[in-house]
């Protein structure tokens, strides 16, 4: 295959943006289980839903607004704070039974949820693919055509990193969460009330997963199935990176996102085989991730 | 066993303590499933066929979960591979024309379990290497690599297309002597892990389940025997697999999918996985039930789903703890008022469970 650059280049903001998308979701996913200790197997299935609702709320707002980006950042923000409510209510109503419980049934809670969430998805939205179209003017970089929107998406991505580490770095409900990573007793007997930041957390991860389904609305079809598939990546990145590392996390998305993206270019067939090596060779070495800590389980 | 007076309970007491409630649950289910045919029409007999070989799934499921402590949501691979080098072979003998001798048959069966175990010792020697979430995880995730690796491999496997047309020889098509075939089969593997589970590999399971470390003080190399156990469980559901194809005429992709796995850890939890007989009732209910809802609605997994979260949230011992625990209050005078039996009753109540 000759290697023109174009073509390469093309591939990289496919991979890029498929980093960023791994990238929110695994965040999430490993946020909850680092202050929760839960598993959401039904994370990715909570990002589908939340791309339909998007879909719904765009839907229903273009028709006395018209179809412009204005409407779409509108039903995205209406669309992930929907979806932060529906994640508040999933703590409060079932994952707060499940706190004392053991591990394995807690993963089978959430992974109930993605049998519920998927059929109601197909009793809602039907079984057709929902996706917005946008006829954006493709932009012509090295010799070929690039559809601006990439660098909306990888944007969006970077700004909610970048916002996601300030929220925990900076901010005093981050710093909370972060100490209730550490000790969950030790933050509850200074007086901060430990099922409120639950509850809070559960709907960030919700939120962002949201978020991102409302940002690639233009360029990825919401499609029954989708979030099975992306759940078992994400898994492949937190693998990657290790458990409570955002770094560890945005690391192992771009890992993941760019071998894949190159992968299909090569060998379309094995591109998962690929991610699935990279992450045997991780457990190999470092069972615990890239980024995670050996003290962690 | 127990501290309780022997000489004053009468037979099925003393079943019970012996083995709790998975024995006489155990022996009437035999019972029953030996009448099953009795039933005008292959009806019944097919939905047994297909409830004894999930429920010996379901079961080599529980090896790893109900007695190991781990989850695996991968299980299904072994299945799959089970039924797919059955049915290559199949294939192979058949010569695509769907005919092939009593013995060739027995052949491609024998051919099924041992795949399995190949697959899952190689699965085994990665996903040991973690526990809890990351072996959840990592089942998933390399039961849902073999899934595409048989879903890609056109040339080999078939594709999506599956591998159709296996008509098991003339002696076999009817439904009844396949019935007890296989019922023959499951008996036998069933009873050959009721050996494994109350051997001293059996009781270390257990004991690497309620604390891994205090197992490793006591000299145990547990990740040896996390590994045996996962290709013991792999195993039997090579058998179960290798079961499957000629009875449904066909072996597709999907029967290595999470989804397929799903189905195994659903009976296991509807059932009761701190049972031995626990996903056989449930593959019992499972298939019933499966039968019964999708008679009136396409909607299935949204029911499953719904059942399994209550089980989970109200009922985490499953149907068998729900009747042990209605035995331990002196169930309509039957037995004697007792603790209830259970030999691996692992699921804690929210009281006891701290964090």
């Amino acid at each position: 295959m000759p290697l023109d650059p174009g073509l390469l280049f093309v591939q990289l903001l496919g991979g890029l943006s498929r980093a960023m998308i791994l990238f929110l979701l695994s965040s999430g996913l490993s946020l909850t289980f680092g202050v929760m200790n839960i598993l959401n197997f039904a994370h990715a299935t909570l990002w589908l839903v939340g791309g339909y609702v998007t879909f719904s709320v765009f839907s229903f707002l273009a028709v006395p607004l018209g179809e412009s980006g204005l409407v779409l950042v509108l039903a995205i923000l209406i669309g992930t704070a929907l979806m932060v409510i529906l994640g508040y209510l999933i703590e409060r109503v079932l994952i707060r039974r499940m706190y004392a419980r053991e591990l394995p049934e807690q993963l089978l809670l959430t992974f109930a949820l993605i049998l519920i969430f998927g059929d109601l998805i197909k009793l809602i939205w039907g079984v057709e693919d929902r996706s917005i179209y946008f006829p954006i003017e493709p932009l012509e970089m090295l010799d070929t055509f690039v559809n601006p929107y990439y660098f909306v998406v990888l944007a969006a991505g970077v700004g909610v990193a970048a916002g996601l580490w300030w929220f925990l770095q900076k901010t005093k409900y981050g710093k909370i969460v972060r100490a209730a990573v550490y000790s969950r007793d030790m933050v509850s007997a200074l007086g901060i009330r430990i099922p409120l930041i639950y509850a809070g957390v559960f709907a960030l991860g919700i939120g962002i997963a949201a978020f991102a389904a409302g940002v690639f609305l233009p360029l990825m079809p919401m499609a029954l199935g989708v979030d099975t598939d992306l759940i078992v990546q994400c898994f492949a990145v937190v693998v990657i990176g290790g458990f409570g590392s955002i770094i560890g996390t945005f690391a192992a998305s771009l890992i993941v996102g760019v071998v894949y993206s190159f992968s299909v270019l090569i060998w379309p067939d094995g591109a998962l085989a690929v991610i699935f090596l990279i992450v045997v060779m991780v457990l190999i070495v470092r069972p615990w991730g890239l980024f995670g800590t050996e003290l962690r389980y | 066993m127990t501290d309780r007076r022997e000489n004053d309970k009468n037979w099925i007491g003393r079943l019970y303590d012996w083995a709790g409630l998975s024995a006489p649950v155990g022996v009437i289910l035999l019972v029953a499933f030996i009448l099953v045919p009795v039933l005008p029409g292959d009806f019944w007999t097919e939905v047994g066929t297909e409830v004894l070989i999930l429920g010996l799934f379901a079961m080599s499921f529980n090896l790893i979960y109900g007695y190991m402590g781990q989850i695996s949501f991968g299980h299904a691979a072994f299945f799959g591979l089970g039924a797919y080098a059955t049915a290559m072979l199949f294939r192979y003998f058949s010569g695509g024309t769907g005919e092939i001798t009593t013995w060739q048959f027995v052949i491609t069966l024998l051919v099924g379990p041992p795949v399995a175990a190949l697959g899952s010792f190689i699965v085994g020697i990665f996903v040991i290497r973690l526990t809890g979430i990351y072996f959840a995880i990592l089942t998933l995730a390399f039961g849902e690599l073999i899934f595409f690796i048989v879903f890609s491999w056109y040339s080999f496997t078939g594709g999506d297309d599956g591998i159709q047309r296996l008509l098991p020889p003339a002696i076999f098509r009817d439904a009844a002597v396949y019935y007890y075939f296989t019922l023959a089969i499951v008996a036998l593997a069933t009873f050959i892990m009721w050996r494994i589970t109350r051997s001293p590999f059996g009781y270390v399971l257990r004991c690497m389940r309620e604390n891994p470390l205090r197992t490793r003080f006591i000299g145990i190399n547990i990740k040896r025997y996390m590994l045996v156990n996962f290709v013991v469980a792999g195993t039997f559901a090579g058998v179960a697999g290798a079961l499957w194809g000629p009875f449904t005429r066909s072996v597709g992709p999907l029967l290595l999918g999470w989804q397929e796995g799903g189905i195994a850890v659903f009976m296991t939890l509807i059932g009761g996985a701190g049972y031995f007989v626990g996903p056989f009732l449930g593959s019992i209910v499972y298939t019933f039930l499966n039968a019964y809802v999708t008679g009136f609605t396409v909607y299935w997994p949204l029911t499953i789903g719904v059942v399994i979260l209550l089980i989970v949230i109200f009922a985490p011992g499953g149907l068998m703890g729900i009747i042990d625990a209605k035995i331990s209050q002196g169930w309509f005078g039957l037995f004697r008022k007792k603790e209830p039996s259970e030999n691996l009753n692992r699921l804690k109540t929210d009281e006891e469970a701290g964090d």
